[in-house]
């Protein structure tokens, strides 16, 4: 089990060595390392609890980890908040947090970014400038919006994460976390998010594709992480492991962690 | 969807007729006036004061509105009287609850040329300053001091004021009356017992309990008195106290029976309901008014004329 | 994805289609149109039940505009903070609270009637402050929050005016702020030439003293205009508020881009608090007295009419021009009851039954046209 990237001459976009994360007694992260790089899909497997989303969160600058290091575009940094990661071109599409239902797509696309209109002293949303962003932007990706006006919670789920994923790339993400964005998707739906997922990729964005599904991750990714108890079992290159292999990796050593416990610990 | 639409219009239909038949009673052919309290809808004993509308109304001919603030606001009463000025009636009778709130509402009735009187709070003096054109009640500050003598007389020193009502003006008055008689300093002799029974029996309790040199008690009316009389029934201090209280109801009575209460204060309300009613009734027909205000009390009932007042008590009493 | 750069004149064409339905639809899906529906029902209502008793002459037109007026003040600042997702319960015991900040200090300790003003404004917004705070930081829900709030402010209130006046209604605010700018402001008549000129014309009636029967426009009802005004332009026209909205609608989802969701909370308590203080201020300053019962229930009403217009219970969706008309709705029902004539003792069951259909009307309008489910 060797762990290996597909483009070891290039700096990576993000880079964490022996990342250690623990909340109290609780250690949710015992020593991460892995890379992305730009134009390529990473995909992160694991199953519940194995501390995908505390990994997230903390590339992200939600948690502070309690050790490791921390690069992007190879210089080492530390985020205080979230705003600090996004400020650094790290955006974090959360499975279910990303969109405001109630809100129009406009207002939930410019979220937090609203662009300004000068009155004076008095500063004014540019609603109009919003919607033909918006508009213009869910066009590219072969979404025909009706109206930019419309609720967000008009849309199919994924409409909703292409939405998400569209804003985080139009304010210049460098890398795009994606938290499990099929996870609650149709099979049409879901191959809206991948093609996606795979144009972003194309345009030379580094994306970290989290997910419990080794068909989906297969379908985009270069390479693949997987976690397990807060450990990394190894990174491989698509070239170096079938879908098969994948498979068994996450399940097979779920069923060996069983069995080793049945036994005792003798496997 | 469209159903639900059609079952409001429908409902509209059916509710306008029953309104609109409500409506033409207000403007029968006899005089219309208005009645503005200040009291809130839990207040009980204004319901003496509606029968008495009732009672002058059907014996004039005329028609009485009965309106008040439902939270007992003064601040919404201004408007109501406003907003009773505004129908152009044939008289306003309102009690002048908070002078400085009503004044410009009573006076821009005044000026509309709406004969106004006023009745129960208030001062005989702000109702001529206002213009009205008299005043029937009850000096509050009076009425607690002549309590405050009778009690000075059995021999109080030291009392408690239970004030149901403690954000009117008037009821503080009597509170301070009843202090001056004695000569006692008002001070923290008065409580704020809210209108709540629970309440007001848990508070007197606790007051007398820490003030156990106390043997006086003014109650501000039923909704004071009567968990107070229900506590001493309980701990049996039957005759310990010279229990005075304002206004009565059938619990009082019977106190006053039974010797817990020694008197109670009667400004007899029902004359402040019927009199503005026949008064403006004859001044709008005749042109006739008498010159002088006119005081409803303070009339005390006592175990020597509690028989009458009983009887009716609640109702007319 | 290649066809994106392709198919422009297609796309614009279809653009243009989409466009104008997008402006029908955008009219259709509007929060307040619920309200304005009611309000119409409501005035066609009254319009045939209430005829020939004055409610439609200028003094009986007066009465009950003032009584939206005021109600528009509170349900503003209501409106804004339901739409943030939260409650302020505390609001009616604000209205009391900040007319004795306003009146103690002038009455009892001979402060000019402009800083005592200022000094309310200043208290009320800490208190906003100090909820907005608790709110945020305990997680715990504003309803109950404020609830406290609630009875702490009306307890202060008593409790400080007894200590500091000896008595719970403070009066003679009058004898100081007469003819002083604070009252010009807040208490003041606007256009009495017009209403004089009106009453010469014989558009309104004239007292028998020669004077109009409205000498003006009560500056509680031009305050009321110039809140719900700016209350609306900063809701749909501003960044803050966009941000109300995000925060009202899924604060998390918010959060995740940055937006100050706990700084926006805090700033909407304080436009309550701010409101209720106006509120406030124009009573005390018209009647010139407070009083430790003022404002009882005011923060039911001001969230009913919030809510007629259009506010979900639940955050993230509402309007200001909706809550402006669910107080003119909840202003007009509940004095043109007392103009029908109605019986007292049923008034607040008709208050009641009034209101649910106009409710019930206004959301099924706007079921119908948001095509909600």
């Amino acid at each position: 089990m060797t762990a290996t990237t597909n483009q070891p001459s290039e700096t990576p976009i993000i880079e964490v060595r022996n990342l250690v994360k623990h909340f109290g007694a609780v250690v949710a992260l015992a020593g991460v390392s892995m890379k992305v790089h730009a134009g390529e899909v990473l995909c992160l497997l694991g199953d519940n609890g194995a501390g995908k989303s505390t990994l997230i969160k903390t590339l992200s600058g939600v948690h502070k980890p309690n050790g490791g290091e921390y690069f992007v575009d190879g210089k080492q940094v530390t985020f205080q908040t979230p705003r600090d990661a996004l400020d650094a071109g790290i955006a974090t599409v959360y499975q279910d947090l990303a969109m405001v239902p109630l809100m129009s797509i406009a207002r939930n696309f410019f979220m937090g970014r609203e662009p300004v209109r000068k009155f004076g002293p008095l500063k004014f949303m540019n609603m109009g400038f919003a919607e033909d962003v918006a508009r213009q932007e869910m066009r590219k990706i072969g979404i025909d919006v009706r109206d930019p006006g419309q609720a967000v919670g008009t849309l199919s789920g994924g409409e909703r994460q292409c939405v998400a994923i569209a804003r985080a790339v139009y304010f210049g993400a460098k890398v795009l976390i994606l938290d499990e964005p099929t996870s609650a998707l149709g099979v049409a739906q879901t191959s809206m998010v991948l093609k996606y997922v795979n144009l972003v990729r194309s345009r030379g964005l580094g994306v970290i594709f989290i997910t419990h599904n080794v068909r989906h991750a297969y379908a985009v990714g270069n390479s693949f992480t997987v976690l397990n108890r807060g450990r990394t079992l190894g990174t491989f290159s698509k070239s170096e492991i079938g879908i098969e292999e994948l498979q068994n990796l996450m399940a097979g050593d779920k069923e060996l962690q069983s069995l080793s416990d049945e036994l005792g610990g003798m496997v | 969807m469209a159903s639900l639409v059609k079952k409001l219009l429908t409902a509209f239909a059916v509710a306008v007729p029953v309104m609109m038949s409500i409506a033409p009673a207000a403007h029968a052919d006899g005089e219309r006036f208005v009645f503005v309290s200040h009291a809130p809808d839990t207040d009980s004993w204004w319901n003496v004061i509606k029968n008495a509308l009732k009672n002058a109304a059907k014996e004039t001919g005329t028609t009485v509105e009965y309106r008040n603030p439902p939270t007992g606001d003064i601040a919404d009463m201004a408007r109501i009287i406003e907003q009773s000025a505004a129908t152009n009636p044939d008289g306003i009778i309102t009690t002048i609850a908070d002078f400085d709130v009503l004044k410009a509402s009573i006076e821009q009735a005044i000026a509309k040329g709406i004969p106004v009187m006023t009745v129960n709070s208030g001062t005989a003096d702000q109702s001529k300053q206002l213009g009205a054109l008299m005043h029937i009640g009850q000096p509050e500050y009076d009425a607690g001091k002549g309590a405050g003598a009778r009690a000075k007389a059995a021999g109080v020193t030291n009392f408690v004021c239970v004030n149901h009502y403690i954000t009117n003006a008037a009821s503080v008055e009597r509170c301070q009356g009843y202090a001056d008689a004695l000569g006692v300093p008002l001070g923290d002799h008065m409580i704020d017992s809210s209108q709540d029974p629970t309440q007001v029996y848990n508070k007197v309790k606790a007051y007398l309990t820490a003030h156990a040199d106390t043997n006086g008690i003014l109650t501000l009316g039923p909704n004071s008195a009567e968990p107070t009389i229900k506590l001493l029934r309980d701990t049996g201090e039957t005759s310990k106290y010279n229990f005075i209280t304002f206004d009565l109801s059938a619990d009082i009575s019977q106190g006053i029976k039974d010797g817990i209460v020694e008197s109670a204060i009667d400004q007899q309300p029902y004359l402040q309901g019927y009199l503005p009613v026949v008064l403006l009734t004859q001044y709008k027909r005749y042109g006739v008014m008498p010159a002088n205000n006119i005081n409803t009390g303070p009339g005390f009932v006592t175990k020597d004329n509690i028989g009458l007042v009983e009887k009716l008590a609640g109702e007319y009493r | 994805m290649a066809n994106s750069e392709t198919s422009v004149p297609a796309a614009r064409s279809s653009d243009e289609r989409l466009r104008r339905q997008s402006i029908l639809r955008s009219m259709l899906s509007r929060p307040e149109l619920g309200a304005v529906a009611g309000a119409i029902l409501v005035f066609i209502f009254f319009a045939v039940t209430a005829r020939g008793t004055g409610m439609f002459a200028a003094d009986g037109v007066m009465n009950w505009v003032t009584v939206a007026g005021q109600l528009t003040i509170i349900a503003t600042g209501a409106a804004l903070l339901m739409i943030g997702g939260e409650f302020d319960l505390s609001v009616g015991s604000m209205i009391g609270f900040a007319g004795m900040m306003i009146a103690i200090p002038t009455v009892y300790f001979g402060v000019p009637i402009a800083l005592s003003v200022l000094f309310a404004f200043c208290g009320a917004l800490l208190i906003g402050f100090l909820n907005g705070v608790i709110v945020v930081r305990t997680r715990l829900p504003s309803f109950i929050v404020t609830l406290a709030s609630l009875y702490i402010l009306r307890g202060m209130t008593i409790a400080l005016s007894i200590l500091f006046a000896n008595r719970t209604i403070v009066s003679g605010v009058k004898n100081f702020a007469d003819d002083s700018f604070v009252s010009w402001l807040f208490a003041g008549k606007a256009f009495r030439g017009f209403f004089i000129w009106l009453a010469e014309a014989g558009v309104i009636g004239t007292l028998p003293n020669g004077q109009p029967a409205v000498q003006g426009i009560p500056a509680v009802v031009l305050w009321a205009f110039a809140i719900a005004a700016v209350g609306h332009i900063v809701l749909t026209r501003t960044r803050f508020g966009n941000w109300i909205f995000a925060s009202g609608g899924d604060a998390n989802a918010a959060r995740n881009v940055g937006v100050p969701v706990a700084r926006v909370k805090i700033t909407l308590f304080m436009v309550t608090a701010f409101c209720a203080t106006v509120y406030a201020t124009c009573q005390v300053m018209e009647f010139g007295s407070a009083a430790a019962d003022r404002g009882v229930l005011k923060e039911f009403e001001a969230i009913i009419a919030a809510v007629i217009g259009g506010c979900l219970l639940t955050g993230g969706y509402g309007s200001v021009i909706g809550a402006f008309f669910g107080a003119l709705i909840f202003g007009v029902v509940q004095m043109g009851i007392l103009f029908t004539g109605a019986p007292n003792d049923w008034f607040q069951v008709f208050l009641g039954l009034m209101l649910l259909t106009a409710v019930l009307f206004n959301s099924v309008i706007r079921r119908r046209a948001t095509g909600e489910r």
